[in-house]
């Protein structure tokens, strides 16, 4: 009864994405739009596999995934150790607060040309973007996480004699994890999502470059490319990312 | 100083202060071309506001930018209920926002500026599309966290399905939905700069750009201190209309600090 009910949404959930395909296979052979403008989705996926077979469009695929990486990673390791110390420590708290608080809804793609200027056009002013961007998720699960593990753990771990920082580090971070995973997650699309963006707005390789080449040359197929490769690279991380949450998290009582 | 930070808006101030005094130093320490002082940039900004041309530009972006966000709350938000009420319709949305999700919806801009041509049409549907799925995510968690016990009590009392989404579902979602409100109004703002950034067309993101291009670096820090500012004003208003309308509910904090 259940595996019925199971597939049953599974399929009603088929129907939209199919049916959008289907549109989109409509229109394009309708002639309402010419191929010049709307392609059809088999040529556009046939593009994209072929894409995925060639070195120079996975250089640029390497070139992106290394900007995302780079940044991703700086972004947990920064947004988890400021939030962390923001709960141990109330002075930090009372510094890191304010300037999260102003800074958190300021639009951080507006600081991009400050940043080419300041770093220059290459790899480094697309890694501060997206650290700027993926930090503030990140280190606020990490606060609220952290602010919400229960005092006794703490307080028994330094009856124990472990040091304060240590207790941070092994007791609440820990117990912090389910949050943190969570801010990691939202952080990582959000990386995804600004490196391609920040390709497309300056620079000379990467997707978003792809994207924009493809667009001043009217070549219409090959802007769906990389946009579906960085769509695809999205929900490959974010499954993946899941995976790893689970095992993380084994033995943590179930979310949701 | 426990004493100066509880006066409410004087911590966000002073961090604010301490922003600019960091920055000053960094500018003349380094002393480089492309990072003028904060005292350099900032007085630009009168000058920006005062700047007839600038000023419209920045209307349009704005107009556009409420166009595309009103737009979606009336779309977005009763997908949301009617999806946190109906097995059938969570079922039906849900993979199709799966997928939709890690797509960079302003890197659309170049695509539908090919079908809609390059003015309001294509700007405003990708701030509408950049604010869709938050908005459509939180109220489809308010309304799912829905008593049912006040839809019981609703239609025992003869209320239709029509009238117990509006009279019930909607106010008790209400504080779930303003986090998605308050998420979106962001986004839709972030959105709009970075479209406009990549359509290097017109509007406040072209600014930024077109002073790049002409080596005006005080105004391109003036224009990113000016957009800063909108974000928290929207930040900041929000919030005063959120304790408004749902102070009754406790403060949700949100983590969905989005990325158009």
């Amino acid at each position: 009864m259940n595996a019925v009910r199971q597939w049953s949404e599974r399929l009603i959930g088929a129907v939209p994405i199919i049916g959008l395909l289907a549109l989109w296979q409509a229109i394009a052979m309708s002639g309402l739009a010419p191929p010049a403008l709307l392609p059809t989705p088999g040529v556009v996926f046939a593009r994209f596999f072929q894409q995925l077979g060639s070195p120079a469009f996975l250089d640029h695929a390497a070139v992106t995934l290394y900007r995302l990486f780079a940044g991703f990673m700086i972004a947990v390791v920064m947004g988890v150790t400021l939030g962390i110390a923001a709960v141990g420590s109330r002075a930090f708290a009372a510094i890191v607060t304010p300037v999260v608080r102003v800074l958190a809804p300021v639009p951080k793609i507006a600081l991009y040309p400050a940043l080419t200027l300041t770093l220059g056009y290459d790899d480094a002013s697309k890694i501060a973007l997206v650290i700027a961007d993926a930090m503030f998720p990140i280190l606020l699960a990490t606060y609220q996480g952290a602010s919400a593990v229960e005092p006794k753990l703490a307080w028994s771990a330094r009856a124990a004699g472990v040091s304060p920082v240590r207790t941070l580090f092994t007791v609440v971070l820990p117990a912090a994890m389910p949050s943190v995973l969570t801010g990691a997650r939202i952080g990582l699309i959000i990386s995804c999502i600004v490196v391609f963006l920040a390709e497309m707005i300056t620079s000379t390789d990467g997707l978003g470059h792809l994207l924009m080449r493809a667009a001043r040359n009217f070549q219409t197929v090959d802007m769906f490319v990389p946009l579906i490769a960085i769509s695809m690279l999205g929900l490959m991380l974010n499954a993946l990312f899941n995976l790893v949450r689970r095992r993380l998290l084994r033995g943590f009582p179930e979310e949701k | 100083m426990t004493r100066l930070t509880s006066i409410p808006g004087l911590p966000p101030l002073l961090a604010c202060l301490g922003i600019l005094v960091v920055w000053e130093l960094l500018a003349r320490w380094y002393g480089l071309n492309g990072l003028p002082p904060a005292s350099q940039a900032l007085p630009q900004i009168p000058h920006i506001l005062s700047d007839k041309e600038s000023l419209i530009d920045m209307g349009e972006s704005l107009r556009r930018m409420a166009i595309g966000y009103g737009l979606a709350l009336l779309i977005a938000v009763p997908i949301g209920l009617w999806m946190g009420r109906s097995r059938y319709a969570a079922a039906f949305f849900n993979p199709l926002m799966m997928v939709i999700y890690p797509v960079p919806k302003a890197a659309l801009m170049p695509i539908i500026m090919l079908w809609l041509g390059v003015g309001d049409a294509s700007k405003t549907l990708v701030i509408f599309l950049g604010v869709t799925l938050p908005l459509i995510y939180h109220s489809y968690q308010g309304s799912r966290a829905v008593e049912e016990k006040l839809l019981w009590s609703a239609s025992a009392m003869g209320l239709g399905g029509f009238a117990r989404l509006w009279r019930v579902v909607l106010p008790a979602a209400l504080p779930e939905i303003l986090v998605g409100c308050k998420t979106g109004l962001v986004l839709a703002l972030i959105t709009m700069v970075t479209s406009e950034m990549i359509a290097r067309q017109a509007g406040i993101g072209n600014i930024v750009f077109v002073s790049l291009d002409l080596g005006a670096y005080d105004t391109v820090y003036a224009m990113i201190v000016i957009i800063g500012m909108l974000g928290i004003l929207f930040d900041v208003g929000f919030e005063v209309l959120r304790r408004r309308l749902v102070g009754w509910a406790d403060s949700p904090h949100t983590i969905m600090v989005g990325s158009a």
